[in-house]
């Protein structure tokens, strides 16, 4: 007796023609990029706010240690 | 240095210095190549470009501490001065540069996130002007919602939380971050896209809860 096993379905698109897999990478380019994003779901507002939360005062060129960083000559 | 050059991911890493909304893209291999010679420039150039990544690096994973970034801050900084000390020592043996830093970052993170002991917190000078900064209400927000960001990325496994890390907090490209893990920029789209839908799962599994 022959077992007919289905068929398994062909793979639609390789790792960079699926389009969920290329949306999810605009989205986290944009996050990267501190770029606005629309805010889509809680994990994108999520990942927001902790970008912002390290961010803060990076850019303002405040001291961020008490350890000193400067090469000796 | 070349400015305005994209490298092929393949001769080496080039981190993105983002200022006033422009990109710019500097040969990391070649500074770190200057760097290693005793270019003070150079080295000062390079520190300029690892700082801000390494900061929010240990920032993302460290959090605050009474409500206060100064511990990941120190850790950011030792981070720093470990790379200087080992450039001198540093020899180019195909592994990005990269990769080198945010190994060095891995470990001290993990040295402090082992470590007990809490050192007292600095306070901040009394600033002399009014406070251009968002409001205590909005800033509690972003702090809860931050460390609610921390949490979930927590549960993640560890291969897919240094991803995300590495990709959307320090803000390093999907061929930065492969060259750092050891992945191609297509691995790193598929694992970044799966990581990202098991935050959701888990975001959505704390709601329901």
């Amino acid at each position: 007796m022959t077992t007919v096993h289905p068929r398994r379905p062909a793979r639609r698109y390789g790792p960079d023609g699926d389009p969920a897999v290329a949306g999810t990478e605009a989205l986290l380019q944009s996050l990267s990029r501190r770029e606005p994003v629309p805010v889509a779901d809680d994990v994108v507002r999520l990942l927001s706010a902790l970008i912002e939360d390290v961010d803060h005062d990076l850019a303002a060129g405040q001291r961020l240690s008490s350890v000193s960083i400067t090469p000796s000559a | 240095m070349t400015e305005g050059c994209v490298a092929d991911a393949k001769s080496g890493v080039r981190l993105a210095t983002r200022s006033d909304g422009v990109v710019h893209k500097d040969d990391l291999k070649d500074l770190t190549s200057l760097a290693v010679q005793g270019d003070r420039t150079a080295i000062e150039s390079l520190l300029a470009q690892l700082r801000p990544m390494v900061v929010r690096y240990c920032r993302a994973r460290l959090g605050r501490v009474s409500g206060q970034y100064h511990i990941a801050d120190d850790v950011a900084q030792e981070v720093c001065i470990a790379v200087l000390s080992a450039l001198p020592r540093y020899r180019d043996m195909g592994r990005p540069f990269a990769s080198f830093v945010f190994g060095i970052a891995s470990h001290k993170v993990a040295d402090a996130l082992r470590s007990s002991v809490r050192s007292a917190v600095p306070t901040q000078d009394l600033p002399d002007g009014p406070d251009e900064g968002p409001g205590p209400e909005e800033t509690v927000v972003r702090y809860i919602e931050a460390e609610h960001a921390r949490r979930l990325l927590s549960r993640l496994p560890d291969n897919q939380r240094e991803l995300l890390m590495l990709r959307v907090v320090s803000g390093l490209s999907a061929e930065e971050t492969g060259n750092v893990l050891g992945m191609s920029p297509g691995a790193v789209r598929v694992a970044q896209h799966r990581a990202l839908a098991r935050l959701r799962a888990l975001a959505e599994l704390e709601s329901i809860a």
